[in-house]
């Protein structure tokens, strides 16, 4: 079955892997000690979930075969979600990013005479964990956009 | 088709311009929000001030950029001139002799601290440091000793470091070895003087001592201790050169930096040691009589670009030394009553206040109750810890003094048993104190004689007193007076728990005077501060029966002395001296509880009952230090020695709810008014002359019921890093700006940075006009910068000399604080700067600042840290205050009402805005709170957010439970935050920002980001559309 996969299929199951493990640092995140914890930022979780699901359905939606309009139809919709997916973890990234800003700032740029106060080894975990949810939210992106230019169904 | 083909790359366009219009969108958005910051890395300028300077109501003195610079130049030389403290002075040592030769040792002989520019010094081009001083005045610089420690021991160079915003690479000053600039939070601190056992293997010669002519060579020690926010020195942390503990205090001379006083001894014929820190150092072991005792000791504070030359003037004998200590420096901090009281520490129970999801503002939010850094990060009410000030108004000279003073007139005070004695089995002055407050030695013989005092006892009266400076000496000079009073201590105050010092300073002042002859000076101070406040019986102001005794001297010591000889006591009783100076004497003929029970129509008493530890415990838990039992009194741990259980108190659950700061809850049952445009708006069409001068012209009410529920809330909550624009009122944007030492902001056609003035050294040179002159010259150079709102100044009374940030503050006493503060925010405001001091209301430690609880009693509240605000923000025009991010007993100060509204607002008639510190905790600052306090701007680091509807939802971004909807049915709340911001556009209408209107302009991000929008949402459409196309396109079929 999954030999049978079309690379634009592959591309949207390795980006939906990496959209989970971004979920689960981000998670992991505000649940543990340090400045963001219970930071959580609104809906971030939701649109990362509907873009997990949707890179999920594009890949599944082309190992359906059709023909005619019906298969035009899949086609559309499938690349449908190609689209939108990266859109919705673009949107989770700059809500991470604008709600990590100034606790970044604080951890990393305050004046010499309080960095010792703020960079305790918790904040600098958690500032680490902030950052790492964000690039892999910024590597799923990436791999997401790329999934893009293939086509989710193999060609017969 | 083959065209059918692009398909995939035009759905895959398709989604990379997506992603870029949503990023380019959001991100406008948050660039927005993050303008001032972005603007600051970035070096971008997205406001411009329109300046019609013919119609300016407030004009700069200077007419040229470079005599703005000349000014300010001159006036921080003077800083050094009037605030180098001459505390010891034996055999001839100062001032150094012309035709002589000086030998400088110790690390910050040549890089005084701070050695980087900064929020603490400005860093110009010109600036002068001690070396360069010594070589501009002519004295002649040991050069081997000088090479030894430039070359090898400091090493300065300088190293690359990449700007993490911009990327450009700057240039940072380093050194091989140096003193720590930041001691840390309660950290160990290490000294890192390098010893003379390593100066030959850092580059001193061989025989490097034979190089010195110690005959006609005085040796100059100076030794540095850092500071700065966020840090508190621990007692006992220090550490030496190799990082070994020593478990001696980290403010006393480390053997390291005696071992170097030692070999400056024996290498040079005399030696002067200054004392470079913003914290009074343990100096036991150089004063008289000390192991390593020196010919000479001198106070420099902290110096900016240059003030070393006005030092070196005064160690030159160019200029008399007037400076004098705004401090008791003590053979032993433990001798500080305070400071058994230090650092703090939890109740035994504090976790009863943590949350596990059930606090009604946060559901299912799990709140701690520990400590945090004062940058937040965690979900915690941080309300678990305090301290108790149990020493009451007895800080620095007025416990020592007073005790000192019982120990001769009253015995029976047990004033002299071993409670706080640290020097031997009995508490003895002499062995405790080294040097006292106002102490200064003066070149020139002179003598201060009050020749007259008369006391205005009306409730805006003042005490008028004349002192007569006669020059004993054969050359004209600058000299020092100083105004000391004592109140009786009746048994009336006995009976109440009143307490008295024997002596308290009451102002100062300084006059030429030529060789021979004398000189009056006419000082005068509010009576008001005379009284004293009774916060057990009247519950207000009182002025006790008896005679109140005035003199003038040159140190609080000598002060005492004076009374004590008035009062018929000699050396035989047991005083420490003889002494002669005039006392006179007023005298009131019955108590007077009413003179200043009422100030500007508002009834004075308690407001801050809850502030004592003792209306928690329900029983006399703490004991405050009374001179009626100094041994019975003497303050205990209240944090190791008793154990407070929050559990224990009757009044449990009102104690826990201020810890939650639940002070205010938001009503639900009265509609608020939403605002209106009422044509009329914020401009000088409007503001004429009536409105100018009376906050209560109907004027600013119109104005204040046209701010939207919305903006009204939302401006107040998220003041922010600057002030926005309300949509009926169409307000001047208003940037906020840093420093202690003036503006941080560099001038841009020159490059020149304002911030040259040294807090600690003003404060030393107790001169109230020098005071003004600084306020006069950092509100110019706010006209010359283009802007208006300054965090310029810190009153906070000096508690102990552990708190990191004394040297932002002025001293351990609150009149000679008040008294700068009054000069200082005068002189702003007559430039139409608003400059804010903090933090008002008793930031006594950086050490969890952000909600440690400063327990205390009702007098201690109203005359020793609010007093230190009392003359700048109620004696002069002051414009703006930061409040302390402690708590005052269990509540925030920032939602401290009594301390806001009832004392601030009513009884001092202060018109002007009120900031938080940073806010940094949503759980311990509460929104209503704080508006309901009378807060006008909780300060963070946004802009353009003045909305409750920014966050997801249309609710507030930080607060979640606060939105128009939760807001709109309590009229109280609305209306109190409509109030504050009256106040606040009333202050901005009073100052230069009428100057100028500010307009928004576009930078080049403004522009990049809208291009991106614009060109990503055309591809957008474009490529998802031939997407379309491209694949329902019929498959072109093959023939044949």
């Amino acid at each position: 079955m999954l030999k049978k996969l079309s690379a634009g299929a592959w591309i949207s199951l390795i980006a939906a892997v990496l959209t989970l493990v971004s979920v689960i640092l981000y998670t992991v995140n505000i649940n543990s000690e340090g400045y963001f914890k219970n930071a959580s930022v609104t809906n971030l979780t939701v649109y990362a979930i509907l873009a997990l699901i949707l890179f999920l359905a594009a890949a599944a939606l082309g190992q359906v075969k059709l023909s005619g309009g019906a298969a035009t139809a899949v086609e559309l919709l499938s690349g449908a979600m190609q689209i939108v997916a990266p859109v919705l973890l673009a949107l989770c990234l700059i809500s991470l990013i604008a709600a990590r800003a100034e606790g970044l700032g604080f951890i990393y740029f305050s004046n010499a005479d309080v960095i010792l106060e703020v960079q305790t080894p918790a904040n600098l975990a958690s500032a680490t964990g902030s950052i790492a949810s964000m690039i892999a939210l910024g590597v799923a992106i990436v791999i997401g956009l790329a999934g893009a230019f293939c086509p989710v169904r193999r060609k017969d | 088709m083959k065209t059918k083909r692009f398909a995939p790359v035009m759905r895959g366009l398709a989604a990379i311009m997506a992603c870029l219009l949503v990023l380019s969108t959001a991100g406008t958005g948050i660039a927005d929000s993050y303008r001032t910051a972005l603007d600051s890395f970035l070096r971008t300028t997205s406001y411009v001030t329109v300046t019609d300077e013919g119609a300016a109501r407030f004009q700069s003195d200077y007419a040229t950029i470079d005599e703005m610079m000349a000014a300010a130049k001159a006036l921080a030389i003077k800083e050094g001139e009037e605030g180098t403290a001459v505390m010891k002075n034996d055999n001839g040592v100062l001032p150094l002799d012309p035709g002589g030769t000086v030998a400088l040792f110790g690390l910050a002989a040549y890089a005084p601290f701070p050695y980087t520019s900064g929020d603490l010094k400005a860093g110009n081009e010109d600036a002068v440091d001690l070396l360069q001083a010594f070589t501009d005045a002519g004295v002649k610089v040991n050069e081997t000793v000088r090479d030894f420690y430039l070359n090898g021991i400091l090493n300065k160079h300088t190293e690359e470091a990449a700007n993490p915003w911009t990327g450009e690479m700057e240039t940072q000053v380093a050194y091989d070895n140096i003193y720590v600039a930041a001691p840390g939070d309660m950290a160990e601190y290490q000294i890192v003087e390098v010893p003379p056992e390593q100066f030959a293997s850092m580059g001193a010669p061989a025989g490097w001592k034979d190089q010195i002519d110690k005959a006609n060579t005085t040796a100059v020690c100076v030794f540095a201790r850092g500071a700065g926010e966020g840090n508190t020195y621990a007692p006992g942390s220090a550490l030496d050169y190799a990082g070994n503990a020593t478990g001696k205090d980290p403010l006393a001379l480390s053997e390291d930096e005696l071992a170097v006083i030692d070999v400056a001894k024996e290498t040079c014929s005399k030696v002067v040691v200054l004392i470079n820190s913003g914290n009074t150092m343990v100096l036991k072991d150089i004063a008289k009589g000390g192991a390593h005792e020196v010919d000479g000791i001198a106070y420099i504070g902290v110096i900016n670009d240059y003030q070393c030359t006005g030092i070196v003037k005064v160690l030159t004998g160019a200029v008399n030394a007037t400076g004098a200590l705004p401090d008791t420096y003590v053979a032993d901090n433990a001798a500080i009553p305070a400071v058994m009281n230090f650092g703090g520490g939890y109740y035994a129970d504090y976790e009863i206040v943590s949350q596990n999801g059930s606090d009604p503002r946060y559901p299912g939010v799990e709140i701690g109750n520990e400590t945090a850094g004062s940058f937040g990060g965690t979900a915690t009410y941080n309300g678990g810890h305090y301290i108790v000030e149990a020493e009451g108004i007895y800080v620095g000279y007025k416990y020592f003094e007073t005790r000192y003073y019982d120990s001769v007139m009253n015995p029976a005070s047990n004033a002299s048993s071993s409670k706080g004695a640290t020097q031997g089995p009995a508490w003895d002055y002499n062995q405790e104190v080294l040097y006292t407050f106002g102490h200064g030695l003066s070149y020139l013989e002179y003598e201060q004689t009050l020749k007259s005092v008369d006391v205005d006892r009306t409730p805006d009266g003042n005490i008028t007193a004349v002192v007569e400076l006669a020059n004993k000496s054969n050359q004209d000079g600058y000299f020092l007076a100083q105004l000391y009073a004592q109140q009786p201590y009746t048994g009336y105050d006995r009976q109440n728990g009143v307490e008295k010092s024997a002596v308290m300073f009451l102002n100062s002042a300084k006059t030429q005077v030529p060789a021979g002859g004398t000189a009056e000076v006419t000082i005068t101070v509010p009576t008001k501060y005379l009284a004293s406040y009774d916060y057990t019986n009247a519950k207000t102001y009182i002025l006790d029966a008896g005679d109140y005794l005035f003199t003038a001297a040159p140190g609080s010591h000598a002060a005492v002395n004076n009374f004590l000889a008035h009062q018929g006591k000699t050396p035989a009783d047991g005083m420490d001296a003889e002494a002669n100076g005039a006392v006179l004497t007023w005298n009131l003929g019955a108590l007077d509880a009413d003179t200043f029970s009422v100030e500007n129509g508002t009834k004075v008493t308690n407001v801050a009952d809850n502030a004592d530890l003792n209306y928690w415990t329900g029983e006399n838990t703490v004991t405050y230090l009374s001179r009626q039992d100094w041994d019975g009194t003497y303050p205990i741990n209240y944090n190791t020695d008793v154990e407070i259980r929050l559990s224990d108190s009757p009044k449990r659950d009102e104690w826990i709810a201020q810890l939650r700061g639940q002070v205010y809850t938001i009503q639900n049952n009265s509609p608020a008014t939403e605002g209106t445009d009422q044509g009329v708006r914020f401009d000088t069409a409007n503001i004429q002359y009536d409105q100018l001068s009376d906050v209560n012209d109907p004027f600013w009410n119109t104005l204040a019921s046209s701010i939207t529920i919305d903006e009204a809330v939302g401006a107040v909550i998220h003041g922010g890093s600057r002030s926005d624009v309300l949509t009926n009122v169409e307000n001047p944007v208003v940037l906020q700006n840093e420093g202690v030492s003036g503006f941080t902001a560099k001038h841009e056609e020159t490059g020149y940075r304002f911030n040259v003035h040294s807090q600690t050294l003003l404060a030393s040179s107790f001169n109230p006009e020098l005071a003004y002159e600084w306020g006069r010259v950092e509100g110019n150079s706010g006209l010359w910068l283009q802007r208006f709102h300054l965090w310029g100044t810190g009153l906070t009374q000096r508690r102990t000399p552990y708190n990191g940030r004394n040297y932002e503050y002025i001293s351990e006493d609150p009149m000679l604080s008040n008294r700068m503060g009054y000069g200082i925010l005068q002189g702003c405001a007559d430039m139409g700067i608003l400059n804010g001091p903090k933090h008002m209301g008793f930031n006594d430690q950086e050490h969890n600042r952000g909600g440690v609880s400063a327990y205390l009693n009702e007098q201690k509240f109203r005359e020793t840290d609010l007093r230190c605000f009392q003359g700048g923000l109620e004696d002069a025009d002051g414009m703006a205050v930061m409040i302390a991010f402690n708590r005052i007993g269990a509540t925030n100060a920032s939602h401290h009402a009594g301390m806001l509204q009832t004392i601030l607002r009513n009884e001092w008639g202060y018109t002007g805005l009120i900031s938080t510190d940073m806010m940094n905790n949503k759980y311990y600052f509460n929104a209503e709170s704080m508006v309901m306090a009378g807060i006008t701007q909780v300060a963070d680091f946004g802009g353009e957010d003045n909305h409750i509807t920014l966050g997801e939802g249309g609710v507030d971004a930080t607060w979640e439970y606060i939105s128009p909807a939760t807001v709109q049915n309590d009229s109280a709340l609305v209306e109190q935050a409509r109030q504050n911001l009256k106040y606040q556009l009333y202050t901005f209408a009073n100052s230069a920002i009428m100057n100028v209107s500010t307009e928004k302009v576009e930078v080049w991000w403004d522009s990049a980001l809208k291009t991106m929008t614009y060109v990503s949402g055309t591809l957008t459409v474009v490529a998802a559309a031939a997407w379309i196309a491209l694949t329902v396109l019929p498959d072109k079929k093959k023939e044949g």
